[in-house]
Protein backbone atom coordinates (compact mmCIF):
# COMPACT_ATOMS: atom_id res chain seq x y z
CA UNK A 1 0.00 0.00 0.00
CA UNK A 2 3.03 2.54 1.20
CA UNK A 3 4.77 1.43 -1.46
CA UNK A 4 2.10 2.14 -4.09
CA UNK A 5 1.35 5.50 -2.40
CA UNK A 6 5.09 6.34 -2.73
CA UNK A 7 4.94 5.48 -6.69
CA UNK A 8 1.66 7.30 -7.18
CA UNK A 9 3.69 10.53 -5.49
CA UNK A 10 6.73 9.90 -7.72
CA UNK A 11 4.70 9.95 -11.06
CA UNK A 12 2.76 13.01 -9.72
CA UNK A 13 5.92 15.21 -8.63
CA UNK A 14 7.08 14.17 -12.47
CA UNK A 15 4.28 15.37 -14.01
CA UNK A 16 3.75 18.39 -12.52
CA UNK A 17 7.34 19.29 -12.99
CA UNK A 18 6.68 18.40 -16.56
CA UNK A 19 3.64 20.71 -16.42
CA UNK A 20 5.44 23.71 -14.86
CA UNK A 21 8.66 23.49 -17.20
CA UNK A 22 6.43 23.20 -20.35
CA UNK A 23 3.26 25.11 -19.57
CA UNK A 24 4.47 28.35 -20.42
CA UNK A 25 5.51 26.59 -23.92
CA UNK A 26 2.49 25.04 -24.74
CA UNK A 27 0.05 28.25 -23.86
CA UNK A 28 2.02 31.28 -24.44
CA UNK A 29 2.30 32.70 -27.33
CA UNK A 30 5.93 32.16 -29.42
CA UNK A 31 8.80 33.64 -27.77
CA UNK A 32 10.65 36.11 -30.14
CA UNK A 33 14.24 35.72 -30.88
CA UNK A 34 14.91 38.48 -32.03
CA UNK A 35 16.22 41.47 -30.18
CA UNK A 36 15.83 41.58 -26.34
CA UNK A 37 13.63 38.05 -26.66
CA UNK A 38 15.82 35.94 -24.88
CA UNK A 39 16.79 37.85 -22.20
CA UNK A 40 15.44 37.80 -18.87
CA UNK A 41 12.72 40.21 -17.64
CA UNK A 42 14.09 42.64 -14.81
CA UNK A 43 12.41 46.15 -14.99
CA UNK A 44 11.73 46.36 -18.41
CA UNK A 45 14.88 47.85 -19.00
CA UNK A 46 17.63 45.25 -20.54
CA UNK A 47 20.32 44.84 -18.62
CA UNK A 48 23.57 46.14 -17.81
CA UNK A 49 26.18 43.57 -17.11
CA UNK A 50 25.72 39.42 -16.28
CA UNK A 51 24.40 38.48 -12.88
CA UNK A 52 27.53 36.60 -12.32
CA UNK A 53 29.63 39.38 -12.10
CA UNK A 54 32.33 39.63 -9.68
CA UNK A 55 31.33 41.88 -6.35
CA UNK A 56 33.30 43.34 -3.43
CA UNK A 57 34.23 40.54 -1.22
CA UNK A 58 34.62 43.07 1.74
CA UNK A 59 31.17 43.41 2.66
CA UNK A 60 30.53 39.30 2.89
CA UNK A 61 32.68 39.06 5.47
CA UNK A 62 30.77 41.76 8.21
CA UNK A 63 27.71 39.96 6.57
CA UNK A 64 28.93 36.58 8.32
CA UNK A 65 30.22 38.11 11.03
CA UNK A 66 26.63 39.62 11.73
CA UNK A 67 25.47 36.05 11.33
CA UNK A 68 27.73 34.34 14.02
CA UNK A 69 26.54 37.09 16.74
CA UNK A 70 22.93 37.02 15.30
CA UNK A 71 22.45 33.37 15.80
CA UNK A 72 24.71 34.38 19.21
CA UNK A 73 21.67 36.31 20.64
CA UNK A 74 19.19 33.39 19.64
CA UNK A 75 21.17 31.22 22.23
CA UNK A 76 21.75 33.75 24.66
CA UNK A 77 17.52 34.64 25.00
CA UNK A 78 16.47 31.44 25.98
CA UNK A 79 19.21 30.74 28.24
CA UNK A 80 17.88 34.00 30.11
CA UNK A 81 15.04 32.83 30.24
CA UNK A 82 15.35 29.71 31.46
CA UNK A 83 18.21 29.91 34.22
CA UNK A 84 16.45 29.45 36.97
CA UNK A 85 15.41 26.05 35.36
CA UNK A 86 18.82 24.64 34.52
CA UNK A 87 21.32 26.48 36.88
CA UNK A 88 25.14 26.41 36.94
CA UNK A 89 25.03 23.96 34.22
CA UNK A 90 23.70 25.81 32.09
CA UNK A 91 25.49 29.10 33.06
CA UNK A 92 28.97 27.10 32.61
CA UNK A 93 28.04 25.99 29.00
CA UNK A 94 26.58 29.48 27.77
CA UNK A 95 30.33 31.26 29.76
CA UNK A 96 32.62 28.57 27.57
CA UNK A 97 29.72 29.41 24.32
CA UNK A 98 30.15 33.00 24.71
CA UNK A 99 34.06 32.66 25.47
CA UNK A 100 34.46 30.98 22.34
CA UNK A 101 32.68 33.52 20.57
CA UNK A 102 34.81 36.11 22.24
CA UNK A 103 38.09 34.82 21.40
CA UNK A 104 36.52 34.08 17.51
CA UNK A 105 36.35 37.80 17.27
CA UNK A 106 39.69 38.54 19.04
CA UNK A 107 41.25 36.16 16.13
CA UNK A 108 39.67 38.04 13.39
CA UNK A 109 40.36 41.46 14.79
CA UNK A 110 44.08 40.41 15.87
CA UNK A 111 43.83 39.59 11.62
CA UNK A 112 42.26 42.76 10.28
CA UNK A 113 39.02 41.47 9.21
CA UNK A 114 37.12 44.23 10.75
CA UNK A 115 38.93 46.90 9.37
CA UNK A 116 37.34 48.42 5.88
CA UNK A 117 40.07 48.08 3.22
CA UNK A 118 38.73 50.07 0.32
CA UNK B 1 26.57 12.63 36.49
CA UNK B 2 23.71 14.34 34.73
CA UNK B 3 22.50 13.95 31.78
CA UNK B 4 22.91 17.35 30.84
CA UNK B 5 26.00 17.04 28.55
CA UNK B 6 27.98 13.88 28.17
CA UNK B 7 31.25 15.26 28.64
CA UNK B 8 33.21 12.08 28.97
CA UNK B 9 31.52 10.56 25.86
CA UNK B 10 32.54 13.41 24.12
CA UNK B 11 36.55 13.36 25.39
CA UNK B 12 37.99 13.07 21.84
CA UNK B 13 36.33 15.69 20.57
CA UNK B 14 37.15 18.42 23.36
CA UNK B 15 40.46 17.53 22.45
CA UNK B 16 40.23 18.25 19.21
CA UNK B 17 38.27 21.31 20.19
CA UNK B 18 40.74 22.58 22.45
CA UNK B 19 42.72 21.88 19.27
CA UNK B 20 40.94 24.83 17.57
CA UNK B 21 40.97 27.28 20.03
CA UNK B 22 44.88 26.78 20.42
CA UNK B 23 45.46 26.87 16.91
CA UNK B 24 43.59 30.35 16.69
CA UNK B 25 45.41 31.50 19.50
CA UNK B 26 48.83 30.46 18.17
CA UNK B 27 47.53 32.65 15.17
CA UNK B 28 47.31 35.45 17.01
CA UNK B 29 50.81 35.33 18.10
CA UNK B 30 52.87 38.13 16.90
CA UNK B 31 56.08 35.87 16.47
CA UNK B 32 55.23 32.06 16.35
CA UNK B 33 57.98 30.19 17.56
CA UNK B 34 58.90 27.46 14.33
CA UNK B 35 57.09 24.62 14.35
CA UNK B 36 54.28 25.23 17.03
CA UNK B 37 51.63 24.98 14.97
CA UNK B 38 52.82 21.32 13.66
CA UNK B 39 53.44 20.69 17.21
CA UNK B 40 49.76 21.50 18.27
CA UNK B 41 48.19 19.52 15.38
CA UNK B 42 49.99 16.33 16.32
CA UNK B 43 49.42 16.46 20.09
CA UNK B 44 45.94 17.09 19.52
CA UNK B 45 45.29 14.40 17.30
CA UNK B 46 47.30 12.23 19.06
CA UNK B 47 45.38 13.06 22.82
CA UNK B 48 41.90 12.57 20.77
CA UNK B 49 43.16 9.02 19.52
CA UNK B 50 44.35 8.14 22.89
CA UNK B 51 40.99 9.05 24.76
CA UNK B 52 39.14 7.57 21.96
CA UNK B 53 41.49 4.44 22.76
CA UNK B 54 40.53 4.46 27.04
CA UNK B 55 36.64 5.39 26.32
CA UNK B 56 34.55 2.32 27.44
CA UNK B 57 31.45 1.65 25.01
CA UNK B 58 28.28 3.23 26.61
CA UNK B 59 24.86 4.39 25.60
CA UNK B 60 24.19 8.30 25.77
CA UNK B 61 20.57 8.43 24.80
CA UNK B 62 19.24 9.96 22.22
CA UNK B 63 22.00 11.52 21.07
CA UNK B 64 25.27 9.41 21.02
CA UNK B 65 26.43 6.02 21.93
CA UNK B 66 29.95 4.54 22.21
CA UNK B 67 30.74 1.22 20.47
CA UNK B 68 33.19 -0.68 19.98
CA UNK B 69 33.29 -0.01 16.14
CA UNK B 70 32.83 3.42 16.49
CA UNK B 71 35.78 3.89 19.21
CA UNK B 72 37.92 1.60 16.87
CA UNK B 73 37.37 3.96 14.01
CA UNK B 74 37.96 7.11 15.67
CA UNK B 75 41.23 5.91 16.19
CA UNK B 76 41.56 5.63 12.71
CA UNK B 77 40.37 8.83 11.82
CA UNK B 78 42.86 10.62 13.88
CA UNK B 79 45.46 8.39 12.74
CA UNK B 80 44.60 8.68 9.54
CA UNK B 81 45.01 12.64 9.91
CA UNK B 82 48.66 12.76 11.24
CA UNK B 83 50.83 13.10 8.21
CA UNK B 84 48.50 15.73 7.04
CA UNK B 85 49.16 17.40 10.35
CA UNK B 86 53.17 16.67 9.93
CA UNK B 87 53.48 17.94 6.28
CA UNK B 88 50.84 20.46 6.04
CA UNK B 89 51.99 24.54 5.71
CA UNK B 90 52.56 26.18 9.03
CA UNK B 91 49.15 28.13 9.02
CA UNK B 92 46.37 28.02 11.78
CA UNK B 93 43.27 27.79 9.25
CA UNK B 94 44.35 24.34 7.32
CA UNK B 95 45.06 23.03 11.65
CA UNK B 96 41.81 24.25 12.38
CA UNK B 97 39.79 22.98 9.39
CA UNK B 98 41.74 19.31 9.51
CA UNK B 99 40.59 19.59 13.41
CA UNK B 100 37.38 20.57 12.50
CA UNK B 101 36.94 17.60 10.23
CA UNK B 102 38.70 15.03 12.44
CA UNK B 103 36.04 16.16 15.15
CA UNK B 104 32.86 15.79 12.55
CA UNK B 105 34.11 11.93 11.74
CA UNK B 106 34.11 11.49 15.13
CA UNK B 107 30.95 12.48 16.07
CA UNK B 108 29.84 10.15 13.50
CA UNK B 109 31.26 7.29 14.75
CA UNK B 110 30.07 8.21 18.58
CA UNK B 111 26.21 9.06 16.53
CA UNK B 112 22.97 7.22 18.22
CA UNK B 113 20.59 9.31 16.29
CA UNK B 114 20.30 10.63 12.46
CA UNK B 115 20.75 13.65 13.94
CA UNK B 116 23.95 13.69 15.46
CA UNK B 117 25.01 11.28 12.07
CA UNK B 118 23.76 14.06 9.78
CA UNK B 119 25.79 16.85 11.82
CA UNK B 120 29.22 14.73 11.82
CA UNK B 121 28.47 13.71 8.22
CA UNK B 122 28.30 17.98 7.49
CA UNK B 123 31.10 18.94 9.93
CA UNK B 124 33.66 16.43 8.82
CA UNK B 125 32.76 17.38 5.02
CA UNK B 126 32.95 21.28 5.10
CA UNK B 127 36.39 21.77 6.29
CA UNK B 128 37.14 19.20 3.18
CA UNK B 129 36.17 21.43 0.73
CA UNK B 130 38.11 24.30 1.95
CA UNK B 131 41.01 21.96 2.43
CA UNK B 132 41.19 21.24 -0.82
CA UNK B 133 40.36 24.39 -2.27
CA UNK B 134 43.51 25.74 -0.36
CA UNK B 135 45.80 23.84 -2.82
CA UNK B 136 48.95 25.25 -3.96
CA UNK B 137 48.03 25.58 -7.77
CA UNK B 138 45.24 27.92 -7.25
CA UNK B 139 43.48 28.24 -10.16
CA UNK B 140 42.57 24.18 -10.05
CA UNK B 141 42.37 24.15 -6.69
CA UNK B 142 39.34 26.27 -6.56
CA UNK B 143 37.62 24.37 -9.48
CA UNK B 144 38.10 20.92 -7.72
CA UNK B 145 37.12 22.43 -4.38
CA UNK B 146 34.14 23.95 -5.81
CA UNK B 147 33.27 20.57 -7.25
CA UNK B 148 33.89 18.54 -4.75
CA UNK B 149 31.67 20.91 -2.41
CA UNK B 150 28.59 20.32 -4.86
CA UNK B 151 29.21 16.83 -5.22
CA UNK B 152 29.41 16.62 -1.28
CA UNK B 153 26.46 18.78 -0.96
CA UNK B 154 24.53 16.59 -3.09
CA UNK B 155 25.55 13.79 -1.12
CA UNK B 156 23.82 15.69 2.13
CA UNK B 157 20.96 16.39 0.28
CA UNK B 158 20.30 12.93 -0.36
CA UNK B 159 20.92 11.93 2.96
CA UNK B 160 18.66 14.11 4.17
CA UNK B 161 15.93 13.27 1.96
CA UNK B 162 16.68 9.46 3.15
CA UNK B 163 16.43 10.51 6.78
CA UNK B 164 12.90 12.47 6.35
CA UNK B 165 11.84 9.28 4.89
CA UNK B 166 13.31 6.66 7.62
CA UNK B 167 11.58 8.79 10.04
CA UNK B 168 8.48 8.63 8.69
CA UNK B 169 8.92 4.95 8.71
CA UNK B 170 10.24 4.43 12.12
CA UNK B 171 8.77 7.70 13.82
CA UNK B 172 11.73 8.23 15.67
CA UNK B 173 15.69 9.33 14.78
CA UNK B 174 16.89 6.72 16.60
CA UNK B 175 19.33 4.29 14.88
CA UNK B 176 16.78 1.82 15.17
CA UNK B 177 16.07 -1.20 12.57
CA UNK B 178 12.85 0.04 11.25
CA UNK B 179 10.78 -2.11 8.19
CA UNK B 180 8.53 -1.22 5.28
CA UNK B 181 8.70 0.26 1.58
CA UNK B 182 9.50 3.70 3.19
CA UNK B 183 12.54 2.73 5.41
CA UNK B 184 14.15 0.78 2.47
CA UNK B 185 13.54 3.90 0.40
CA UNK B 186 15.27 5.89 3.18
CA UNK B 187 18.29 3.53 3.52
CA UNK B 188 18.83 3.54 0.05
CA UNK B 189 19.12 7.05 -0.29
CA UNK B 190 21.38 7.50 2.98
CA UNK B 191 23.57 4.84 1.68
CA UNK B 192 23.74 6.54 -1.74
CA UNK B 193 25.30 9.48 0.20
CA UNK B 194 27.74 7.34 1.89
CA UNK B 195 29.18 5.66 -1.45
CA UNK B 196 29.26 9.51 -2.80
CA UNK B 197 31.20 9.89 -0.01
CA UNK B 198 33.22 6.98 -0.71
CA UNK B 199 34.06 7.32 -4.22
CA UNK B 200 31.88 4.04 -5.47
CA UNK B 201 31.67 3.90 -8.88
CA UNK B 202 28.93 5.34 -10.37
CA UNK B 203 29.45 8.09 -7.60
CA UNK B 204 32.86 8.67 -7.97
CA UNK B 205 33.03 11.68 -10.72
CA UNK B 206 34.42 13.92 -8.64
CA UNK B 207 36.70 12.34 -6.93
CA UNK B 208 39.78 12.17 -9.08
CA UNK B 209 39.52 16.08 -10.57
CA UNK B 210 39.49 17.00 -6.12
CA UNK B 211 42.38 14.62 -5.39
CA UNK B 212 44.80 15.73 -8.16
CA UNK B 213 44.02 19.67 -7.79
CA UNK B 214 44.51 19.03 -4.23
CA UNK B 215 47.48 19.07 -2.54
CA UNK B 216 49.23 15.70 -2.42
CA UNK B 217 48.65 15.57 1.90
CA UNK B 218 45.48 16.80 1.54
CA UNK B 219 44.52 13.88 -0.94
CA UNK B 220 46.26 11.27 1.48
CA UNK B 221 43.85 12.37 4.27
CA UNK B 222 40.79 12.63 1.96
CA UNK B 223 42.00 8.76 0.76
CA UNK B 224 42.17 7.11 4.65
CA UNK B 225 40.33 9.34 6.84
CA UNK B 226 37.61 10.81 4.98
CA UNK B 227 37.18 6.74 3.44
CA UNK B 228 37.10 5.62 6.55
CA UNK B 229 34.50 8.13 8.21
CA UNK B 230 32.57 6.79 5.12
CA UNK B 231 32.32 2.90 5.49
CA UNK B 232 31.52 3.46 8.97
CA UNK B 233 28.47 5.83 7.87
CA UNK B 234 27.80 2.65 5.23
CA UNK B 235 28.10 -0.42 7.76
CA UNK B 236 25.93 2.06 10.11
CA UNK B 237 22.71 1.87 7.89
CA UNK B 238 23.44 -1.81 6.89
CA UNK B 239 23.47 -2.86 10.01
CA UNK B 240 20.33 -1.59 10.99
CA UNK B 241 18.56 -3.82 8.23
CA UNK B 242 21.29 -6.54 7.08
CA UNK B 243 18.43 -7.79 4.93
CA UNK B 244 17.33 -4.53 2.85
CA UNK B 245 18.10 -4.22 -0.22
CA UNK B 246 20.98 -1.68 0.51
CA UNK B 247 23.32 -4.33 2.50
CA UNK B 248 22.16 -6.72 -0.66
CA UNK B 249 23.38 -4.65 -3.33
CA UNK B 250 26.64 -3.92 -1.77
CA UNK B 251 29.49 -6.96 -3.36
CA UNK B 252 27.70 -5.25 -6.65
CA UNK B 253 28.58 -1.66 -5.68
CA UNK B 254 31.71 -3.15 -4.35
CA UNK B 255 33.09 -5.20 -7.64
CA UNK B 256 32.03 -2.37 -10.11
CA UNK B 257 34.04 -0.11 -8.19
CA UNK B 258 37.35 -2.10 -7.71
CA UNK B 259 37.10 -2.97 -11.34
CA UNK B 260 36.33 0.08 -12.37
CA UNK B 261 38.94 2.42 -10.73
CA UNK B 262 41.82 -0.50 -11.78
CA UNK B 263 40.83 -0.17 -15.68
CA UNK B 264 40.52 3.35 -15.26
CA UNK B 265 43.98 4.02 -13.39
CA UNK B 266 45.96 2.07 -16.17
CA UNK B 267 45.94 5.43 -18.40
CA UNK B 268 46.60 7.52 -16.09
CA UNK B 269 49.83 9.59 -16.70
CA UNK B 270 49.60 11.77 -13.86
CA UNK B 271 51.04 10.76 -10.46
CA UNK B 272 48.40 12.22 -8.39
CA UNK B 273 45.17 11.04 -10.71
CA UNK B 274 46.51 8.34 -10.62
CA UNK B 275 46.74 7.70 -7.21
CA UNK B 276 42.70 8.77 -6.82
CA UNK B 277 41.65 6.12 -10.02
CA UNK B 278 43.79 3.34 -7.41
CA UNK B 279 42.03 4.49 -4.18
CA UNK B 280 38.47 4.70 -5.82
CA UNK B 281 39.92 0.65 -6.63
CA UNK B 282 40.63 0.35 -3.15
CA UNK B 283 37.15 1.83 -1.74
CA UNK B 284 35.75 -1.10 -4.00
CA UNK B 285 37.73 -3.66 -1.41
CA UNK B 286 36.38 -2.14 1.40
CA UNK B 287 32.68 -1.88 0.07
CA UNK B 288 32.35 -5.80 -0.78
CA UNK B 289 34.29 -5.89 3.01
CA UNK B 290 31.06 -4.49 4.18
CA UNK B 291 28.66 -6.19 1.98
CA UNK B 292 30.53 -9.32 3.40
CA UNK B 293 30.05 -8.20 6.99
CA UNK B 294 26.32 -7.27 6.44
CA UNK B 295 25.57 -10.58 4.70
CA UNK B 296 27.41 -12.15 7.73
CA UNK B 297 25.20 -11.02 10.31
CA UNK B 298 27.85 -8.12 11.66
CA UNK B 299 30.34 -10.43 12.94
CA UNK B 300 33.50 -9.26 14.41
CA UNK B 301 35.78 -11.02 11.71
CA UNK B 302 33.73 -8.93 8.95
CA UNK B 303 34.57 -5.85 11.01
CA UNK B 304 38.26 -6.97 11.72
CA UNK B 305 38.42 -7.51 7.64
CA UNK B 306 37.64 -4.00 6.66
CA UNK B 307 39.21 -2.53 9.44
CA UNK B 308 42.30 -4.74 8.26
CA UNK B 309 42.02 -3.25 5.07
CA UNK B 310 41.29 0.70 6.09
CA UNK B 311 44.77 0.71 8.40
CA UNK B 312 46.72 -1.16 5.81
CA UNK B 313 45.53 1.56 3.12
CA UNK B 314 46.03 4.16 5.91
CA UNK B 315 49.90 3.27 5.69
CA UNK B 316 49.64 2.37 2.00
CA UNK B 317 48.01 5.60 0.36
CA UNK B 318 49.21 8.69 3.46
CA UNK B 319 52.60 7.07 1.87
CA UNK B 320 52.43 7.39 -1.46
CA UNK B 321 50.78 10.46 -1.50
CA UNK B 322 53.67 11.97 1.12
CA UNK B 323 56.01 10.35 -1.38
CA UNK B 324 54.47 12.77 -4.41
CA UNK B 325 54.98 16.07 -1.99
CA UNK B 326 58.82 14.70 -0.74
CA UNK B 327 59.57 14.24 -4.73
CA UNK B 328 58.02 17.13 -6.56
CA UNK B 329 56.86 14.58 -8.84
CA UNK B 330 54.16 15.05 -10.43
CA UNK B 331 54.10 13.19 -14.36
CA UNK B 332 55.25 9.13 -14.73
CA UNK B 333 57.40 10.65 -17.30
CA UNK B 334 59.63 12.36 -14.72
CA UNK B 335 59.35 9.00 -12.70
CA UNK B 336 62.20 7.75 -15.09
CA UNK B 337 65.34 7.34 -13.65
CA UNK B 338 64.45 7.88 -10.31
CA UNK B 339 66.44 5.40 -8.50
CA UNK B 340 69.39 6.48 -9.47
CA UNK B 341 68.85 10.24 -8.25
CA UNK B 342 67.44 8.84 -5.12
CA UNK B 343 67.93 5.30 -4.58
CA UNK B 344 66.60 5.49 -0.88
CA UNK B 345 63.45 7.26 -1.44
CA UNK B 346 62.84 4.96 -4.56
CA UNK B 347 62.90 1.83 -2.12
CA UNK B 348 60.64 3.66 0.04
CA UNK B 349 57.77 3.90 -2.89
CA UNK B 350 58.64 0.47 -4.41
CA UNK B 351 57.45 -1.28 -1.22
CA UNK B 352 54.49 1.37 -1.00
CA UNK B 353 53.32 0.42 -4.48
CA UNK B 354 53.56 -3.34 -3.95
CA UNK B 355 51.67 -2.85 -0.73
CA UNK B 356 49.18 -1.06 -2.13
CA UNK B 357 49.27 -3.61 -5.47
CA UNK B 358 48.65 -6.37 -2.72
CA UNK B 359 52.26 -8.58 -3.07
CA UNK B 360 52.40 -10.48 -0.97
CA UNK B 361 53.88 -10.61 2.12
CA UNK B 362 52.96 -6.79 2.14
CA UNK B 363 50.30 -5.18 4.53
CA UNK B 364 47.80 -4.77 1.09
CA UNK B 365 48.01 -8.48 0.35
CA UNK B 366 46.92 -9.81 3.67
CA UNK B 367 44.04 -6.98 3.62
CA UNK B 368 42.67 -8.25 0.32
CA UNK B 369 43.30 -11.93 1.79
CA UNK B 370 41.06 -11.29 4.20
CA UNK B 371 38.05 -9.24 2.71
CA UNK B 372 37.96 -12.01 -0.03
CA UNK B 373 38.55 -14.12 2.46
CA UNK B 374 35.00 -13.18 4.73
CA UNK B 375 33.71 -13.05 0.75
CA UNK B 376 34.11 -16.53 0.06
CA UNK B 377 32.50 -17.59 3.66
CA UNK B 378 29.39 -16.28 2.86
CA UNK B 379 28.97 -17.60 -0.67
CA UNK B 380 29.61 -14.50 -2.73
CA UNK B 381 32.40 -16.62 -4.88
CA UNK B 382 31.69 -14.58 -8.21
CA UNK B 383 32.81 -11.44 -5.89
CA UNK B 384 35.79 -12.84 -4.71
CA UNK B 385 36.57 -13.86 -8.26
CA UNK B 386 35.98 -10.70 -9.46
CA UNK B 387 38.05 -9.29 -6.50
CA UNK B 388 41.07 -11.05 -7.49
CA UNK B 389 40.46 -10.34 -10.99
CA UNK B 390 40.73 -6.52 -10.18
CA UNK B 391 43.81 -6.90 -7.75
CA UNK B 392 45.73 -8.14 -10.58
CA UNK B 393 45.07 -5.62 -12.81
CA UNK B 394 45.47 -3.28 -10.34
CA UNK B 395 49.41 -4.72 -10.27
CA UNK B 396 49.04 -3.33 -14.31
CA UNK B 397 50.46 0.18 -13.11
CA UNK B 398 52.07 -0.23 -9.95
CA UNK B 399 54.68 -2.85 -11.13
CA UNK B 400 54.55 -0.34 -14.22
CA UNK B 401 55.58 2.80 -11.79
CA UNK B 402 58.38 0.53 -10.37
CA UNK B 403 59.61 -0.22 -13.58
CA UNK B 404 59.59 3.43 -14.66
CA UNK B 405 61.79 4.05 -11.49
CA UNK B 406 64.22 1.44 -11.59
CA UNK B 407 64.23 0.00 -15.25
CA UNK B 408 63.97 3.39 -17.72
CA UNK B 409 66.63 5.91 -18.23
CA UNK B 410 66.01 9.27 -16.98
CA UNK B 411 63.87 11.46 -19.75
CA UNK B 412 65.38 15.40 -19.51
CA UNK B 413 66.00 17.30 -16.50
CA UNK B 414 64.07 16.71 -13.23
CA UNK B 415 60.91 19.34 -12.55
CA UNK B 416 62.33 22.49 -10.44
CA UNK B 417 60.34 21.23 -7.54
CA UNK B 418 62.24 17.93 -7.29
CA UNK B 419 65.38 19.28 -6.89
CA UNK B 420 64.40 21.01 -3.33
CA UNK B 421 65.95 19.39 0.32
CA UNK B 422 63.52 16.47 2.06
CA UNK B 423 62.97 18.38 5.38
CA UNK B 424 62.78 15.68 8.46
CA UNK B 425 58.87 15.58 8.84
CA UNK B 426 58.70 14.25 5.33
CA UNK B 427 61.47 11.59 5.89
CA UNK B 428 59.82 10.86 8.98
CA UNK B 429 56.48 10.26 7.51
CA UNK B 430 57.63 8.17 4.70
CA UNK B 431 59.42 5.40 6.81
CA UNK B 432 56.63 5.25 9.53
CA UNK B 433 54.40 4.73 6.31
CA UNK B 434 56.33 2.77 3.94
CA UNK B 435 57.17 0.07 6.95
CA UNK B 436 53.90 -0.75 8.38
CA UNK B 437 52.88 -0.97 4.59
CA UNK B 438 55.92 -3.20 4.00
CA UNK B 439 56.07 -5.56 7.21
CA UNK B 440 52.02 -5.54 8.72
CA UNK B 441 51.37 -8.65 6.30
CA UNK B 442 54.04 -10.61 8.63
CA UNK B 443 51.08 -10.20 11.34
CA UNK B 444 48.22 -12.22 10.13
CA UNK B 445 47.78 -12.56 14.13
CA UNK B 446 46.62 -9.10 14.63
CA UNK B 447 43.60 -9.54 12.20
CA UNK B 448 42.31 -12.11 14.88
CA UNK B 449 43.20 -10.04 17.76
CA UNK B 450 40.99 -7.00 15.74
CA UNK B 451 37.80 -9.71 15.51
CA UNK B 452 37.97 -10.24 18.99
CA UNK B 453 37.76 -6.52 20.21
CA UNK B 454 35.22 -5.65 17.41
CA UNK B 455 32.87 -8.55 17.96
CA UNK B 456 32.83 -7.43 22.27
CA UNK B 457 30.04 -5.32 21.29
Amino acid sequence: MTALAMALDAAFTLALLLVFSNVNRWLGPAPRHEGDGQLPYETGMPPIERAEGSMAVAYYRFAVLFVVFDVDLAFLLPWALSRPVFGAAAATAMSVFVGLLLLLLAYLWRKGVLECKR
Amino acid sequence: MSSFLPIEALAPQLALAAGVVAALLAGMLKERPRGLLRAVAVSALLAAALLAGASLPSAHPPLLRLDRIGLCWQELFCLGALPLAVLMEEDEIPVALLFGSVLGMGLLAAAGSFLTLFLGLELMSLPAYLLVSRGRREEEAREAGLKYFFAGSTAGALFLLGMTLYYAASRSLALAPASGPLAQAGLALMGAAALFKIGAVPLHFWLPDAYEAADPEVAGFLSTSMKAAGVLLLMRLAELAPSSALARVLPAFGVMTMLAGAFLALRQQRLQRLLAYSSISHAGFMILGVGAWAAQGATGAGAAAVYYYLIAYLFMSNGAFAFLKTSGLSTRAQLRGYAQREPRLAALLAALLLSLGGVPPTAGFLAKLLILWETVRCGLYGAALAGALAALVSLGYYLALIRDAYFEPAAGQPPPAALRRHSSGERLVLLACAIPSALLGFFPWLAGGLAGVLSGL
